[in-house]
């Protein structure tokens, strides 16, 4: 049996999903977090529930309300779980009577059922029952109340069956009775609801519609002198008011318009006073941004790096960066490359199976892994910035700014989730309404950098801007959202132009977020990046390493007679390494290109390769140190010229198939790619120039 | 607001963006130019004779949150400027 959960957006759809099937999908506080639909099974049950993204109406207006709309009305579910939230019921029941004209079963599943006794509101459940002529289960998705009983109804399909509940006066049901008529000839499947559709004035339809019915539409809408479409949804919310005077005790209706009427009494509303402050509210966001970034970096980042290290590849001290003031502390540790490679030299192994393990894998993997602890911190406010709200907020007072670049408000969202990861960031586009600002949203938030690119900031960062590398780091994100707003406005003038757009959205309540959903949360993101590491990563590595150990005549590299330069990886890269020779400065460096043509694979594969090839030439995986003989030509200039072009180029290949989803086609992704790489080579050789132009002049750097 | 609408009498039809933050409306129309939008607007409840009160104001002015049938809605200015509404 397949129910499909179906109610607007924000209402607790994926919290029952969760509570139904005991998944884990993500949930979180802002309008359009289900973005696709998903399926999940109730144990021991033929059951398969299908959660679907919020809808207000079943007209769509965006992509994802699309796949809603299509999979309630065309994939033939056997029931419908209308999610409504109690708290808000008439917006909420506006799509229950539409629901309620289609061929399916519908139940309704009165969410939030524990805040509305909370706050002191009676909703009469036997009346309401009565009016909508269906059943009606009250439930607290969050607390797990009632859906035992929702649950109970499903699986003995103890539900009343949809007999088209019929709200309109008696003159526009004629007219509908008489389209309908006309449809039912025509073979049409779900006629009640195409009737009201082709009433409404969808053409869909038109052509099965006899004359007679045709006229008597016309009478009644010039009698109502409003348009099909209009007459329609007020006649829907005429029904709405009555049920709701039904419904709601008067006194409580009362209170609740004489709330909705005061200022500022709710605890939303005081903190909104202060949160969308004229004056206050922008201020308080880059605080609050640059707090989720100080903590994470700076503060976990700084005092972790360095002890990761030891771990993978050992050390006698290890340095804890507060801010800029270093510590050495005495840390002794064989670690887990040196170790594996020494034991493995006990056993007799041969010198290159030594040197997969430790140069190859251990490096490579090691120096992702230096960065899983300030992810953990970064995911961990992200999850926080979702789930209180405040997110919300953001796109709230930032539209004004994003629409006059191309973007809108709702833009923000993939890009804050996009720091996490470019992939559902990507995906979370789909609630920005306008195609075309949805599309500049698609191809501008890679270019936030993600949590893969962070080791590749931390990393040159750490070593060449030594106490300013968090200064140095933090202006990248800076950076990124400056081409943010200046690619929008150039699409906005001269590729995605004229369009009128749209805004729509609602500001959801401030809540305390919930323990287990966010610890949740920052396990999975931390978990998938930790995979990440030990799956394409270490095979990543493997492929660098090989590469980077044998010639074109099958000889291992040995590091005496035959050095890493005779290598096939130096060879391979020296085909393409005068690509990147401008934004090094000039410098012709094989291994450079190579580690950033491995970005594709992943970002935090650039530093990988680079650990990988700087330990198979130097003997140590001690990137920019002393036996580094690879990547000894680097200075601030030149660093910061490749850090910003494997920031700012075309994303990993993860991103790009999410683009390619999202733009519709293989060509508009191409054409991102070559656009963002392009503008990134273009900038980085420009910095890189500065670079040559001083050595060049006899200047040191 | 925008301070070319200061002061909007009672009973004034205006387009629904003239108002200012603490004042009230009732819909008179909808305009019919951009189709998607209007029936968005309509599915949200903005329909002939709705009441509207002007709750927040986003800090640059733009978008503006309303509060309607019992519950809040925010609406770009551009947008709002579509519904014609009678000052309360």
């Amino acid at each position: 049996m397949i129910v499909a959960l179906v109610g607007n957006q924000n209402s607790g759809k994926t919290t029952l999903f969760n509570t139904l099937t005991g998944a884990n999908q993500k949930v979180g506080n802002w309008p359009g977090v289900t973005i696709e639909r998903k399926e999940g099974h109730v144990k021991g049950t033929d059951i398969t529930i299908v959660d679907l993204p919020g809808i207000y109406s079943l007209s769509p207006y965006s992509s994802e309300e699309k796949i809603s709309r299509n999979f309630a009305l065309d994939a033939n579910p056997d029931l419908i779980i209308n999610i409504v939230d109690a708290t808000s019921l008439e917006r909420s029941l506006y799509l229950t009577t539409q629901l309620l004209e289609t061929g399916r079963d519908v139940i309704i599943a009165l969410n939030m059922y524990d805040l509305v006794k909370k706050r002191n509101i009676h909703i009469d459940k036997d009346k309401l029952e009565k009016m909508l002529n269906t059943t009606v289960v009250d439930i607290s998705a969050k607390t797990g109340e009632g859906v035992d009983h929702l649950l109970e109804h499903i699986k003995t399909h103890d539900i009343k069956p949809n007999k088209h509940l019929n709200i309109y006066p008696k003159d526009v049901s004629e007219a509908l009775k008489s389209v309908e008529n006309d449809l039912k000839l025509a073979d049409v499947d779900n006629t009640y609801f195409y009737a009201v559709k082709t009433f409404e004035g969808e053409n869909d339809y038109r052509k099965h519609i006899k004359p007679e019915s045709e006229k008597k539409i016309e009478e009644v809408v010039k009698k109502y002198d409003m348009d099909g479409e209009e007459l329609i949804a007020s006649l829907r919310y005429d029904f709405i008011d009555e049920v709701k005077k039904e419904c709601f005790t008067d006194e409580e209706v009362k209170i609740r318009e004489s709330q909705a009427n005061k200022k500022a009494t709710s605890w939303t509303d005081k903190l909104d006073k202060i949160f969308l402050n004229k004056w206050a509210a922008i201020p308080i966001f880059i605080v609050i941004m640059a707090l989720v970034y100080i903590l994470s970096v700076g503060l976990v980042g700084g005092l972790t790096v360095s002890f990761v290290d030891a771990l993978f590849n050992g050390s006698e001290t290890i340095e804890l960066n507060f801010f800029g003031v270093v510590w050495e502390v005495p840390f002794e540790i064989a670690g887990i490359g040196p170790g594996l490679g020494g034991w493995l030299e006990s056993i007799g192994a041969s010198p290159w199976a030594v040197s997969l393990v430790a140069d190859g894998i251990v490096a490579g993997v090691g120096a992702v892994c230096n960065f899983v602890p300030q992810l953990i911190i970064l995911f961990l406010c992200l999850a926080l910035l979702e789930t209180t709200g405040y997110m919300s907020r953001i796109s709230f007072f930032l539209d004004r700014i994003f629409h006059k670049f191309g973007l809108s408000g709702k833009s923000l969202v993939p890009f804050i989730v996009g720091v996490g990861c470019s992939v559902p960031g990507i995906m979370a586009c789909r609630t920005v309404e306008d195609e075309n600002e949805r599309k500049a949203s698609v191809i501008l938030t890679p270019l936030m950098p993600c949590s893969a690119k962070l080791p590749i900031i931390s990393a040159f960062a750490g070593f060449f801007f030594a106490t300013y590398a968090w200064i140095i780091s933090l202006s990248f994100y800076f950076i990124a959202i400056i081409l943010i707003l200046v690619f929008g406005i150039i699409f906005k003038k001269y590729i995605f132009k004229g369009s009128h757009t749209t805004f729509i959205s609602e500001l959801p309540e401030y809540k305390t977020p919930n323990a287990s959903y966010v610890a949740r949360d920052v396990w999975d993101r931390t978990m998938s990046f930790i995979k990440r590491a030990g799956t394409i990563i270490l095979l990543c590595s493997v492929v660098v390493w090989f590469l980077g150990s044998f010639t074109w005549q099958f000889q291992y590299v040995d590091g005496e007679l035959i050095t890493i330069n005779d290598s096939l990886l130096a060879n391979v890269g020296m085909c393409f390494a005068w690509v990147f020779a401008p934004m090094l400065g000039g410098n012709l460096s094989w291994g450079a290109a190579v580690s950033a043509v491995t970005g594709l694979v992943a970002k935090e594969e650039v530093i990988g390769s680079m650990t990988t090839i700087a330990a198979l030439a130097g003997g140590e995986a001690d990137l920019f140190g002393p036996l580094d003989t690879v990547f000894n030509f680097f200075n601030p200039i030149t660093a910061f010229a490749f850090m910003t072009f494997n920031l700012f180029s075309a994303p990993c290949f993860g991103a790009l198939g999410a683009m390619k989803n999202e733009l519709g086609s293989n060509k508009a992704m191409l054409k991102s790619m070559a656009f963002l790489t392009g503008f990134a080579w273009l900038v980085a050789s420009l910095i890189g120039s500065v670079s040559w132009i001083i050595t060049a002049a006899g200047g040191s750097i | 607001m925008s301070s070319k609408h200061h002061h909007i009498a009672v009973g004034e039809i205006v387009p629904l963006s003239y108002l200012h933050r603490g004042e009230r409306a009732k819909v008179v129309s909808l305009h019919n130019d951009n189709h998607a939008l209007r029936r968005r607007l309509l599915d949200m409840g903005i329909t002939k004779g709705v009441e509207i009160y002007i709750k927040k104001v986003a800090p640059l002015g733009d978008p503006i949150d309303v509060a309607l049938r019992g519950y809040e809605l925010c609406l770009r200015k551009a947008d709002m400027a579509e519904i014609m509404v009678e000052k309360l």
